[in-house]
């Protein structure tokens, strides 16, 4: 009986403050939110950048050095505009939407593996829970168009719902490809399975393409930019937002976009994997920038669709290519 | 310069309306804006919404008929806004300034920024119009 609670307890409670110390970091600095704000940033850089070059202009220039800090001058000019809520929106759900728009992204980054093989946060079925967190974001875009009131608002908001109806499934199903493949629903399992086979791009190069025509719906580039086609209802879903909330939703849309990469490279091409002497998280870099330039690439070389055209182009064929994938994977091909 | 200034001057973003003009001016407003002369490398982007706006670029001469719209598109831009008059019409009414039914050049509805003479202006004198109200933000 000769313990001494008190040192103990202090022990204790040195040890858990030590470690929620490094937890705090690892969720807000690196490689949690700052860490991901700065990708956010600089992707949407690469993205204007090399669109800009496809079209043979420079894109921003002047901006810091090779215009690298436009989103953040766009961002902070943005947060010191005046910030407008219309008189007949619903206001409840129009100021919080572009919370939501931005705060469900960056949590869902968290489950996909950077600094190592395995994420912030793991467990088994975290693919699902990508699934769903890409289905709210959805909901919020709707509920964001449908708050405010505006008739523009209000199409892109119907156009957005619709556009999900033909994508989603599509999605859904070509992303369990890889985890029928490495035997796990959860992205850090399936990164590391790849690391001791194959690249799932190898295995399932139809999937790949399925699943990268899905994200550009997904983020609502180029040829699925139907819910905010500029040159028809203005800008969508987004007309009535300004000032602060603007800010938000820009960085929202930034934040999707490094998780869609960040997906293309766990799910397809390898993941943040040791290579040499390389650290993880520099391949993870060299491979979402990749993956962010193949979709500014398919932004910048298509035209628009019609909402129709998209809706039965997805279901005739992305549809039943997804559903070979899942076949040929089951018939031993590429699993 | 404190760094919201800063922000400001780097990423103007323009919304074009016309108010009546022959289109002459938005032809070589929208030639600014393609691989030739490609305003983004300034930060400039075109937006479709007035919501997202900060400068409004309004060619063309006030009509009876389009004179409330303008306005209302003016109040529809969130604080801090300015405003571009793009050519001679925009101006003073240029050839329709006798006109039975136009009022004359912008700057008798709203307060203008910058003049960008022309009839109409090349797409150098907007880019060089722009740089000059960006100068205008940077003395506030
Ligand atoms: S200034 Fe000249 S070119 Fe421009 S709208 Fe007027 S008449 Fe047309």
């Amino acid at each position: 009986m000769g313990l001494d609670y008190a040192a103990v307890e202090k022990e204790v409670c040195k040890k858990m403050t030590a470690e929620t110390i490094v937890s705090m970091i690892r969720i807000l600095v690196f490689p949690g939110a700052l860490f991901l704000f700065t990708l956010a940033f600089f992707y949407e850089w690469v993205d204007r950048k090399f669109f800009a070059r496809l079209q043979n202009r420079y894109g921003p220039l002047h901006t810091g050095p090779h215009g690298i800090l436009q989103p953040i001058a766009d961002f902070f000019k943005l947060l010191s505009k005046e910030d407008i809520t219309p008189h007949a929106s619903d206001k409840l759900v129009f100021i919080l939407a572009p919370i939501f728009y931005f705060a469900l992204p960056l949590t869902t980054l968290f489950v996909i593996p950077i600094l190592s093989q395995t994420s912030l946060i793991s467990f088994e079925g975290d693919l699902i829970f990508v699934i769903f967190a890409f289905t709210l974001i959805i909901i919020t875009v709707f509920l964001a168009g449908w708050s405010s009131i505006n008739r523009f608002s209000t199409i892109g908001s119907m156009r957005a719902a619709v556009q999900m109806l033909g994508y989603e499934i599509p999605m859904g199903l070509v992303m369990v490809g890889p985890a029928i493949a490495a035997g796990s629903l959860s992205i850090s399992r399936i990164v590391e399975w790849q690391s001791l086979n194959f690249w799932l791009i190898l295995l399932q190069p139809l999937g790949f393409a399925v699943f990268t025509v899905c994200l550009l719906a997904e983020l609502q580039f180029v040829p699925f930019d139907i819910p905010e086609a500029e040159t028809e209802i203005v800008a969508g879903w987004r007309t009535e937002f300004s000032g602060r909330k603007l800010a938000l939703l820009r960085l929202g849309r930034d934040l999707e976009l490094v998780l869609a990469s960040a997906l293309i490279t766990s799910l397809y091409l390898g993941g943040s994997q040791q290579f040499w002497l390389i650290p993880p998280i520099v391949i993870f870099l060299v491979k979402t920038t990749f993956a962010v330039m193949l979709l500014s690439l398919l932004r910048a070389v298509f035209a628009r669709f019609r909402i129709d055209q998209m809706l039965s182009g997805m279901w005739k064929y992305l549809l039943p290519l997804a559903a070979l994938q899942i076949i040929l994977i089951q018939l031993g091909l590429g699993g | 310069m404190n760094l919201f200034k800063w922000a400001r001057t780097k990423s103007p973003w323009i919304i074009h309306f016309n108010t009546g003009g022959c289109n002459g001016c938005d032809i070589e407003l929208t030639a600014a804006l393609t691989p030739r002369f490609d305003l983004e490398r300034f930060g400039i982007l075109l937006e479709g919404s007035p919501r997202h706006a900060d400068v409004l670029v309004v060619t063309g001469p006030v009509t009876l008929q389009v004179k409330d719209r303008l306005v209302r598109i003016y109040e529809q831009m969130p604080e801090p806004k300015h405003v571009i008059a793009t050519g001679t019409c925009a101006i003073s009414g240029a050839p329709f300034k006798e006109c039975y039914n136009v009022h004359g050049g912008i700057d008798i509805v709203l307060p203008v920024d910058a003049y960008v003479p022309g009839c109409p202006p090349k797409p150098e004198a907007i880019i060089d119009g722009i740089s000059k109200l960006i100068q205008k933000i940077k003395k506030e």
